[in-house]
């Protein structure tokens, strides 16, 4: 349905997208994780025709949006990662005026305004002047203003930052019921792995402008197929500790956690007991410890040696 | 466009304090510099000269103020003094037995026209004297009286070339003209920031993906601006024209076309000033500097007639405020046509299509 082919970008001599290819078939949910500065946000304003590539194409159902934008941006529904609000306005007013924009007018405009508060759970609210909404309600009127004229394609770039659990959890089930239920195509953004893991059926990787690995979840933890995390919860930071782990051969990679500790290491390599061994030496209080499948997030680390949200 | 244009209308009505207190000012500031409390009469202090007759000198202030725009109120001498000294009033006028000195403190504009006066109610009076006296007929005021009521001969003057209008100072149009548009630079490009807020908010890459074209979104913005700055000027003239009886002349109609030219290149010229910064903060730091230079420049706080710097009367070319100011004078003292006034509103438009194609090509450059 949507596609990009050899996507680039330069920013003043600056390399910010270089090469990208990516596909989303109708009705898929696909997740484009990354950490800040990854690319992510450039790539989706090219596909939303807001940024013109320096190189490369975006096609709709095989026709190139380039020439003609005007063809994906009736289908396309974008959720900005800032609240782009009309804030001294109410959501209600808010939302007609988007609908408005989309040619939508009278009763339609009306009812569909409301189906989409609604949908927000914000219908009792939707006379409140926005300045005066949590950060979470904003984010979800966010979301509506790029739902009034039912696009079949919603690109969010990174829609829950920075507001409460349940909010977000509000949004992800909201954006999920839209894909399921309405089969609305959602390229998901975001730095939160878990909301990725969550939401998408497949998942692209960008680091430094470029796709590193694309799949869907079990096809990118298959990477880490022949390894496994070790969870080291301890009281306290223990640098002596970490040093040591750090400097051991036999362990893959050491994270620093909340909670203390994360090791990957080769499966089965059953390095429990040294691992306890050298936290008594090191006098470390171990609170709990465990062994897990990798992660999308142990992924990310493999492929770039960096978190997420560095 | 439509879409766009009522929506800044309606953030307006959530926050109208700044239009309003610009439109305030501008009320403020004419009612205040026009001496608007005076009976639209120019006090003039005058006082007996020490060897005059007192009576005799009441006499002649009584014929000062049979006519004209000035009142003449008898003082001490040392309180017009006083009244010089402290900068109360500009030039007083100090009357003899048959005789008058203006005293001046600080040039004003409107000294020429009041010694003009002056000069002839004084001129008229001893003449005729002169001939009551040599004829001794003490019926030959009577009869020039009459033969000025229904004169003889009607004398029409006009020049085949330099036909260019002696300056004629009005207080009271002067600050109303002056005034009202300086002001309304601030309500107009200050409303250009919506733009600037949108880019800031994100919402202006909404509409730009949306199936809005991108011309709609300028105009939508631009005609409110337009507007705002329109309606404003217009609601100023209105009130102090029909709310306080000031004299705008004969040709309202075509003041309102030199309102929407004026408008025009002040919205262009926000648009030129949006273009030029980076950020919505440098702009409202620029907004009070290029204002107050157009308004000094543009002779809208005094007429650049009485500007003698050639520096300053070219750059006062410059100013879309002078030809504005020009145009709008030409119409309500001097009563041009609309021919007549061509010219100015000519320049108006070109500077405002200059500007607007240089700053919307400067905004969409920056992206």
């Amino acid at each position: 349905m949507l596609e990009t082919e050899e996507l680039r970008k330069v920013y003043k001599g600056k390399v910010a997208v270089n090469g990208v290819n990516l596909f989303l078939e109708r009705g898929e949910s696909v997740g484009l994780l990354g950490p800040n500065g990854a690319g992510k946000s450039t790539t989706i304003s090219m596909i939303a025709s807001l940024v013109s590539p320096t190189e490369g194409d975006v096609r709709l159902n095989g026709k190139s949006v380039l020439k003609n934008p005007n063809t994906i941006r009736e289908v396309l529904g974008i959720v900005p990662q800032e609240i782009a609000l009309y804030p001294e306005l109410t959501a209600y007013e808010n939302l007609k005026f988007f609908g408005r924009i989309y040619g939508l007018k009278g009763k339609k405009l009306e009812s569909r305004v409301q189906e989409v508060l609604s949908l927000l759970g914000l219908s009792d609210r939707q006379k409140d002047i926005v300045n005066t909404y949590s950060g979470g309600m904003k984010r979800r009127i966010n979301i509506g203003a790029a739902l009034l004229h039912n696009p079949e394609i919603l690109i969010m770039d990174e829609p829950t930052v920075g507001i409460d659990p349940q909010s977000r959890s509000y949004i992800l089930d909201m954006v999920r019921q839209l894909n399921e239920e309405k089969e609305i195509t959602v390229l998901y953004t975001s730095h939160y792995m878990e909301e990725v893991e969550r939401l998408c059926d497949r998942v692209y990787v960008m680091d430094h402008g470029q796709v590193i690995a694309s799949g869907t979840k079990n096809e990118l933890k298959s990477i880490l197929s022949s390894e496994e995390a070790i969870l080291i919860e301890l009281d306290r930071e223990y640098p002596s500790l970490t040093r040591e782990l750090k400097g051991d051969e036999t362990i893959l990679q050491t994270l620093e956690t909340n909670k203390g500790l994360k090791l990957i290491v080769p499966k089965g390599s059953r390095l429990l007991g040294k691992v306890f061994h050298i936290a008594e030496r090191h006098e470390a209080q171990v609170i709990n410890i465990s062994v897990q499948e990798p992660t999308l997030e142990d992924v990310f680390l493999h492929l770039t040696g960096r978190k997420l949200r560095d | 466009m439509k879409s766009v244009y009522l929506l800044q209308w309606q953030r307006f009505r959530r926050t109208p304090v700044m239009v309003v207190s610009f439109f305030l000012l501008t009320v403020l500031f004419v009612f205040t510099l026009a001496g608007v409390d005076r009976n639209q009469q120019q006090t003039v202090s005058t006082f007996a000269n020490e060897s005059a007759d007192e009576e005799k000198v009441k006499a002649w202030i009584g014929q000062l103020n049979e006519e004209g725009e000035y009142h003449f109120i008898l003082k001490g001498e040392q309180d017009v003094q006083n009244e010089l000294q402290e900068g109360r009033v500009n030039f007083a006028l100090s009357i003899d037995d048959d005789n008058f000195q203006m005293i001046v403190a600080t040039d004003d504009p409107r000294r020429v026209s009041l010694e003009g006066h002056v000069h002839q109610v004084f001129r008229n009076e001893l003449r005729l004297r002169e001939v009551e006296e040599a004829f001794d007929d003490e019926s030959f005021r009577n009869e020039v009286e009459e033969a000025k009521d229904s004169p003889v001969l009607t004398v029409n003057t006009e020049a085949l070339a330099g036909n260019e209008e002696a300056f004629i100072y009005d207080n009271q149009l002067q600050t109303l003209f002056g005034m009202t548009l300086f002001f309304s630079i601030y309500t107009m490009m200050f409303s250009l920031l919506n733009v600037a807020e949108e880019k800031r908010w994100g919402t202006w890459d909404r509409l730009i993906i949306s199936p809005l074209r991108k011309w709609q979104l300028y105009i939508g913005h631009l005609l409110y601006c337009f507007t705002i700055g329109y309606a404003q000027i217009l609601v100023v003239f209105l009130l102090f024209k029909f709310g306080l009886g000031f004299d705008l002349g004969e040709r309202f109609g075509t003041m309102l076309l030199v309102i929407g030219c004026y408008a025009f290149a002040i919205v262009a010229l926000g648009m030129l000033l949006m273009g030029l910064v980076k950020s919505s903060q440098q702009l409202q730091a620029v907004i009070p500097i290029v204002a107050t230079a157009i308004a000094m420049l543009g002779g809208a706080f005094w007429p650049v007639e009485i500007v003698t710097n050639d520096i300053v009367l070219f750059f006062s070319q410059g100013m879309p405020i002078f030809y504005a100011l020009e145009a709008l004078k030409g119409l309500a003292i001097y009563d041009r046509t609309f021919q007549e006034i061509a010219q100015p509103l000519s320049f108006l438009l070109l500077f405002g299509v200059v500007c607007m194609g240089i700053g919307v090509n400067l905004m969409e450059r920056r992206g």
